[in-house]
């Protein structure tokens, strides 16, 4: 089959290739993300470097700002705009009372069914962008939105034409999500990770009518110039000195690689990093473990912001310590990413119960900690199940 | 004892048990040209007073137009935005192509596109939530939204951003002009608030608020701003 690349990172890989021509792919994202990006992307990269042809049918921003953002990621947007390469279906213009630009305009959205069809038969073989699906639903109803959906993807299949579906799913009723799902063949589903504010970004293929797909959760960041990138999460292995850091990050890493020395301390300690790499129920993270000793908070920083959830390690037996974690976990602005607060050393008589060290740390009520005893390896799927269902309540 | 953050309104608070509960939302409302705006220069000029942080998102006048109105009342925001402690979100300029350069706290947005205008508001959130829990909030005002966009779609976007806000740790207020949208509407918007206060020009009218529902009080602008009499 003919794929069309997205040349959104990744994605061609999980697609088995990109989308076939004819067919509707969703972007479906939570409130919060710039899900038109991904739109924008795959047709400035496609009439780059396919030479396509496309439009984009927009009702949130006009084409004034659209050839804004495009320049921003660094898009070209003129050249094709000038050979008639792309154009604008413009749904915006026109209720914002300013002058309408492109080659369709709609001031009236019930006139969008045909035009976005004229629209469609002037580009055979190539790609439409229709941003925003919500600002439809709540202006003619779910119901002629859907049936205005089914009318353009059946003429786009026909036209062998790749319609790209934008939705940002604020409280829609889920029977309704439901049904609209239905209407395409693929859909991404864009979400958040969050720990009160949302602080990193996934997209994963949840649907696709012409490959197997594995669910992979991609996590990427908008850049300027460039567009999606993706990047390898990472989990922080931290704590005061001596918890056990070390020995936790080869519990949980497969091929886990310490960087130390026999340090003037008592105890062996970790003077670099433990690195490891963590392949766990369809999620894959690098793992650094940071040292517990003062002189080495610098390394902090840098590696929390990189961060999507992180580790602190405590040893339940050392309540003087613990006033050390709580310095370390403001540190790393852990905080604001999720954290599971390892109780370890509980195979030793003395250790505090997990509600014990809650209150000794004043910690909210919602943190969890889990009891651990990485020298008995009790406890360490535990620790990494809590945390990835932080990481993925959405 | 519920913690409260002043409002700044010289009365207001006394009556109200020392000011908004904590990590609430409240509505503003009322006809045009009856103080909600300068509600809001009060409230933000009670953040400098007490220290706190505070997102400003603005829809109709852009920040420097918010410095040289708040200067007629002597409060000056141009240390507290350097310092930046102030968060602006200028959703005013942003359909005509600003040219001003947007920073960590300094967004701008336009008001058809609900979308950017979240995922800029978290952006922010995410820079103020690094410094504090607790931070004031305003959002001056959802008329301007509501007629830019579907109002329906609208009441799903404050929905989305009082979540957000409050999950941050914020206490804020949110304007609207009476009778802009239809009843059923402002009902929905009602609901999306925890408190709810109406200014007819010459009452105050606390409509809404755990503890003290239904408490009013004559107010008068002056040059000092609202004050109760």
């Amino acid at each position: 089959m003919d794929m069309k690349k997205t040349y959104i990172p990744r994605l061609d890989d999980i697609l088995k290739g990109g989308t076939p021509p004819g067919t509707s792919v969703l972007f479906n994202a939570i409130p919060g993300m710039l899900c038109d990006i991904f739109g924008y992307q795959i047709i400035a990269q496609r009439i780059r470097n396919n030479k396509e042809i496309g439009f984009i049918y927009t009702n949130t921003r006009t084409p004034a700002e659209i050839s804004r953002v495009f320049d921003k990621y660094g898009w070209d947007i003129m050249t094709p705009l000038q050979s008639g390469q792309l154009f604008f279906v413009d749904s915006i213009s026109p209720m914002m009372g300013v002058p309408p630009i492109g080659k369709y305009c709609i001031d009236d959205f019930n006139k969008s069914k045909d035009t976005v069809l004229c629209a469609i038969n002037d580009i055979a073989g190539g790609t439409a962008v229709i941003e925003n699906v919500a600002t439809l639903i709540d202006s003619i109803g779910a119901n002629n939105t859907m049936e205005l959906i089914k009318t353009w993807n059946e003429a786009a299949n026909k036209h062998d034409v790749n319609m790209i579906y934008i939705f940002t799913r604020w409280d829609y009723e889920d029977r309704m999500i439901e049904q609209l799902i239905d209407l395409f063949n693929c859909e991404i589903e864009l979400f958040g990770i969050e720990e009160r504010v949302m602080y990193r970004q996934v997209y994963v293929v949840v649907k696709s009518s012409w490959s197997t797909i594995s669910r992979t959760k991609t996590f990427f960041e908008l850049v300027m110039p460039g567009g999606v990138k993706v990047f390898i999460p990472k989990l922080l292995v931290t704590g005061p000195y001596n918890a056990g850091k070390t020995a936790f990050v080869h519990a949980i890493s497969q091929d886990a690689v310490s960087v130390e020395r026999q340090a003037y301390e008592l105890f062996p300690t970790t003077v670099g990093l433990d690195i490891g790499h963590v392949d766990y129920k369809g999620f894959s993270a690098d793992i650094f473990g940071t040292p517990g000793q003062e002189r080495f908070d610098l390394l902090l920083e840098p590696l929390a912001r990189e961060a999507i959830g992180a580790f602190i390690v405590i040893d339940s037996t050392q309540p003087n310590t613990f006033a050390r974690a709580k310095e370390m976990i403001n540190m790393c602005r852990a905080e604001v990413i999720p954290k599971i607060i390892v109780a370890n050393k509980q195979d030793l008589s003395g250790a505090m119960r997990p509600e014990e060290i809650k209150k000794r740390m004043a910690l909210w009520e919602d943190v969890h900690i889990v009891p651990v005893s990485v020298k008995k390896n009790k406890g360490i799927n535990q620790t990494l199940n809590a945390l990835f269902d932080l990481i993925y309540r959405v | 004892m519920i913690q409260s953050t002043r409002s700044g309104i010289a009365g207001l608070d006394e009556l109200i048990g020392g000011g908004f509960p904590n990590n609430t939302i409240t509505l503003v409302y009322g006809p045009p040209k009856t103080g909600k705006s300068i509600f809001c220069y009060q409230f933000l000029h009670q953040a400098i007073t007490d220290d706190e942080y505070c997102l400003y998102i603005m829809t109709d006048y852009n920040l420097p137009q918010l410095e040289e109105t708040m200067m007629y009342f002597k409060w000056f925001i141009h240390d507290y935005f350097t310092k930046k402690q102030l968060y602006v979100m200028d959703i005013a300029s942003g359909s005509i192509g600003s040219v001003q350069k947007e920073t960590a706290s300094f967004k701008i947005s336009s008001p058809q596109n609900p979308t950017e205008i979240i995922s800029e508001i978290i952006e922010e959130l995410q820079s103020i939530f690094q410094k504090t829990h607790t931070f004031r909030s305003i959002l001056d005002s959802a008329t301007t939204l509501f007629a830019y966009n579907s109002p329906i779609l609208m009441i799903r976007v404050l929905k989305s951003y009082t979540m957000r806000i409050k999950l941050a740790g914020s206490t804020g207020i949110i304007t609207y002009t009476e009778g802009v949208v239809d009843s059923q509407i402002e009902t929905m918007l009602k609901a999306t608030v925890d408190n709810i206060v109406h200014m007819d020009g010459k009452k105050i009218t606390v409509e809404a608020m755990m503890g003290c529902d239904h408490i009013s009080a004559n107010y008068k602008i002056t040059d000092e701003g609202i004050i109760i009499i």
